[in-house]
């Protein structure tokens, strides 16, 4: 469990996320910020860390697919425990990080 | 910096295992009373000023996990504990409130704590004060600080400065008098050894007797340290974990104890926000249940206090230098619980709230937020899922209406009580001096003794406690 790294299991989700988001934000700053969220995701306590990538194995899989995206908001809207937890931790995790590093960001992730 | 490198054997005495509040007070004690002392803490070493306070570099270097740390549950519960030398009083906002004497009282005779005088932790807490040079700020309270006060002294609600450990110099500069400035180096030049970069994975068992500790480094190098006696003081989630990694069993992790906080951000006319500080004034008008304060609010702290309701209040994080966050905070009758699972690094953390404490929530989320009205905050932004903004009194019975802690980012910093101090053995883990029941060599010292939350900031009880059962030890009286 320890080998995985969270880059490649929620990076795309993170990043598909963050575009949705924050759609103005600069594709690097993107990069650099869905970097930061795999970083502290391989960082969680290993029970949390379990759960993060098992849902992010789902939803990368979800991802893969023609209209999973949909798919995958819809189910994220959904009252179940612990799944509503995942999208909540990568915009936390993202959000910080845009605007501590670069704290003129517009709403919708524009860089004033 | 006095830490020194790990060798893959070592031996001591005493063997302290974390350097917060507890571990650094307990080394010393120990090491002022002539014993030899070895303490062996996880996180590294890092000066203050190094990092910026409530930054996320801080929180990579400082915290455990980055602060991405959470009790499951419903609502789960964030948490943070410090992980570096000093623990949590490197990274904590300072603010300083000496044990509550009633409560001492209490817990006296709740939990049958034999040889337990209230006074004796009191007069301990005026010696720590002394140390922390404990006081208020001598440049008066900064404008988020000033807003509280003047929205409590608008509604006739108690409230008032509370005094940090923060030293001043002559240009008014303070200096947070945590455990690398004040306890750490006391100890060190008693002669104790201070190893960091060092997790204990588990301690070594021979009976009733823990004979030594498994430890492993940063690049995955394992060591073995011997001692005859050994203190846990890892802090309320780590100390139960590593005894129950260890096969101690008992009253060890049931009995979580924490102040669940819910936030606000409130925005004003004019620029306020301090981005490495906390405000420094608490209402406290209806304590010991709930309590008023303010938080970090650097712009990526906003922007999270704004993250529950984005759509509707993502416009307001760029007026973030007019922007606070304040929190409401309960004693609460939920608990939980800390158990470790074979194989697994880290323990599984729950925490259970109960209807009161929901209620509480709600009730200190709606008076904060008139609160903040009061004080002249144009539009207070609340942190839960379908949040409205609230801009007149009317809006705060709205908001109230709709909360729910189950859509609410609630979060604590205070954990305490897994291994809870006395005699009554159906509920503690622990003697009446933090020895663990059952074992003759293997004390605890540190927040997890604390038989409930205080209801105030507790790192002064955590030390009060960890003092008086280091003397007593030194003294010889709690051998067994
Ligand atoms: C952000 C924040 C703000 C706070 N603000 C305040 C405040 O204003 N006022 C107040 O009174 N209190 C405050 N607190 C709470 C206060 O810091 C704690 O109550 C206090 O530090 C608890 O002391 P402790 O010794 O139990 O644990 P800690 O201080 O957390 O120390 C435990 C240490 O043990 C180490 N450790 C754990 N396990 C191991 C292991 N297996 N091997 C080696 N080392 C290990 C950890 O790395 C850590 O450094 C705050 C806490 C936080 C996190």
């Amino acid at each position: 469990m320890q080998q995985v790294r969270a880059l490649p299991v929620v990076g795309g989700f993170a990043d598909r996320l963050l575009a949705e988001d924050l759609p103005d934000l600069p594709h690097q700053r993107r990069a650099e910020v869905v970097g930061f969220v795999a970083r502290r995701v391989d960082g969680l306590p290993s029970f949390t860390r379990f759960g993060v990538l098992l849902i992010g194995v789902v939803f990368r899989a979800l991802l893969a697919v023609p209209g999973g995206w949909g798919l995958g908001r819809v189910v994220l809207r959904l009252p179940l425990p612990f799944v509503a937890e995942y999208p909540r931790l990568v915009r936390s995790l993202g959000y910080a990080y845009v605007w501590e590093h670069w704290p003129s960001t517009t709403p919708t992730g524009g860089a004033a | 910096m006095i830490a020194r490198p790990a060798d893959a054997a070592m031996d001591a005495e005493v063997l302290v295992i974390g350097s917060g509040a507890g571990g650094a007070t307990t080394a010393a004690v120990l090491a002022e009373a002539g014993i030899d002392v070895l303490v062996v803490e996880e996180g590294e070493w890092v000066e203050q000023g190094d990092t910026v306070p409530f930054s996320l570099d801080q929180m990579d270097r400082q915290y455990r996990a980055g602060g991405v740390t959470v009790a499951l549950g419903l609502p789960s519960v964030a948490y943070t504990e410090g992980r570096c030398a000093g623990g949590g009083t490197e990274v904590n906002s300072g603010l300083y409130w000496r044990p509550p004497g009633e409560l001492l009282a209490r817990w006296r005779e709740d939990f049958r704590i034999a040889d337990f005088d209230p006074a004796e932790l009191l007069s301990i807490a005026d010696e720590v004060e002394t140390v922390l040079h404990v006081g208020t700020d001598p440049a008066g309270p900064t404008a988020p600080s000033e807003a509280m006060r003047r929205g409590a002294d608008a509604l006739g609600w108690r409230n008032g400065e509370i005094p940090r450990w923060m030293r001043h110099d002559g240009s008014g500069a303070g200096q947070r008098q945590s455990m690398t400035r004040t306890y750490l180096p006391r100890a060190a030049a008693s002669g104790a050894r201070i190893v960091t970069g060092c997790r204990v994975d588990r301690l070594e068992l021979d009976g009733d007797r823990a004979v030594a500790a498994h430890t492993t480094l940063p690049d995955g190098r394992t060591g073995r340290i011997t001692f005859r006696d050994v203190f846990v003081c890892g802090g309320a989630i780590q100390s139960p974990a590593l005894l129950q990694r260890s096969g101690i069993r008992g009253n060890i992790g049931r009995s979580l104890a924490v102040h669940p906080t819910v936030k606000l951000a409130a925005r004003f006319a004019d620029p306020l926000n301090i981005p490495d500080d906390v405000p420094v004034h608490q209402v406290k008008e209806f304590a010991p249940h709930l309590s008023f304060g303010g938080s970090a609010s650097n712009p990526g702290l906003v922007a999270l206090s704004l993250l529950d309701e984005w759509n509707g209040f993502r416009d307001a994080v760029v007026d973030w230098p007019r922007i606070s966050v304040y929190y409401a905070a309960i004693t609460s009758q939920g608990r939980g619980r800390v158990f470790s699972v074979p194989r697994l690094r880290d323990p599984i953390v729950t925490y259970h709230l109960t209807a009161r404490d929901r209620a509480l929530l709600r009730s200190g989320l709606g008076r904060l937020a008139l609160l903040m009205l009061e004080a002249g905050a144009d539009t207070v932004f609340p942190s839960f899922r379908g949040a409205p903004a609230v801009r007149t009194r009317k809006h705060v019975a709205t908001m109230e209406r709709l909360f729910s802690a189950n859509r609410a980012s609630v979060m604590t910093v205070h954990l305490c009580s897994t291994v809870p101090i006395g005699e009554e053995a159906a509920r503690c883990g622990a003697d009446s001096f933090g020895r663990v029941h059952g074992a003759t060599n293997i004390h605890v010292n540190d927040a997890s003794l604390l038989p409930t939350a205080p209801g105030v900031n507790p790192q002064a009880t955590v030390m009060a406690f960890a003092i008086r059962n280091a003397r007593r030890f030194a003294a010889g009286e709690s051998h067994g």
